[in-house]
């Protein structure tokens, strides 16, 4: 997997973060996993496809998915309900349409779907077996999001 | 009286976010889609002054609901809502009729600023 689909997913990452939740996110260090995996427990997944395809995670804790949705609906949520992961899969969404666009702009026209939202930890998602790069981003006050990017060109 | 918007977008928070801003600026809901293939029932039922329209929904994507919602009212004011901002999306979204394209995550001013420029 090339280092240069991560750098998008990460940038588009910090601005979405700091127009929507209005904090500055610090990035950590990238790591790589063999296989698509996350053991976060709420995990937005959106899809990539065109001339480069495969998956990008956003992985939380629960803790974590409470606050951001928080502070993107500008109240305290009492339960995570439908408006509150509606919150969290549109925050993968505008990163990764944001990173698709940018992608588009270094010459892979790709297009994303629509995000699903996993809860619940070990999660192995084998549909392409591409080995995935990791970026964990960290919010102040809020907590870290993992940037789980694994994608191929098209054969 | 006020005019009236079609909201369309696959996210619940996305409709409440627009609901809330095209509220506070004087525009009433004509309804709330959640895909493509809603949004051009609800267009033929509600007539509706303008459209905010997703292109990434689950049915039918948003610049296929644009070009049907143009065949029925080729007067139809529709502007596209999109976290995908690729110059092929916006010239397809331009070409099939769109008046105009917003990238997410926006400014509520940038979104009323694009409304009003088109039905006041």
């Amino acid at each position: 997997m090339k280092v240069e689909y991560v750098n998008p997913f990460v940038c588009a990452a910090f601005s979405v973060i700091e127009m929507v939740i209005g904090v500055k996110p610090v990035k950590g260090t990238l790591t790589a996993r063999p296989s698509l995996f996350t053991s976060q427990q709420c995990n937005v997944i959106t899809g990539v496809t065109g001339q480069v395809e495969g998956q990008v995670i956003y992985g939380m804790s629960l803790i974590t998915a409470d606050k951001v949705a928080s502070a993107m609906l500008g109240q305290p949520i009492r339960t995570f309900d439908q408006l509150a992961a509606s919150a969290i899969g549109e925050l993968g969404n505008m990163i990764s349409g944001n990173a698709s666009t940018a992608l588009a702009e270094a010459g892979f026209q790709c297009d994303i779907t629509p995000p699903s939202i996993v809860r619940g930890t070990n999660v192995k998602i084998s549909t392409l077996n591409i080995p995935a790069l990791v970026v964990p981003v960290m919010l102040p006050d809020i907590g870290e999001i993992e940037i789980i990017v694994s994608l191929q060109d098209r054969r | 009286m006020a005019k009236r918007v079609l909201i369309t977008d696959d996210a619940l928070f996305m409709r409440v976010t627009l609901k809330n801003i095209l509220t506070k600026g004087g525009y009433e809901i004509a309804g709330e889609a959640s895909n493509g293939l809603e949004s051009v029932e609800l267009y033929k039922q509600t007539k509706p002054d303008l459209v905010t329209m997703d292109i990434t929904m689950p049915e039918m994507d948003g610049i296929t609901a644009l070009k049907e919602i143009k065949k029925a009212d080729p007067q139809a004011n529709v502007i596209m809502c999109t976290a995908m901002g690729q110059k092929s999306m916006v010239m397809e979204a331009v070409a099939a009729g769109a008046r105009d394209f917003i990238v997410k995550p926006f400014q509520p001013e940038k979104v009323l600023e694009a409304v009003q420029k088109i039905i006041g």
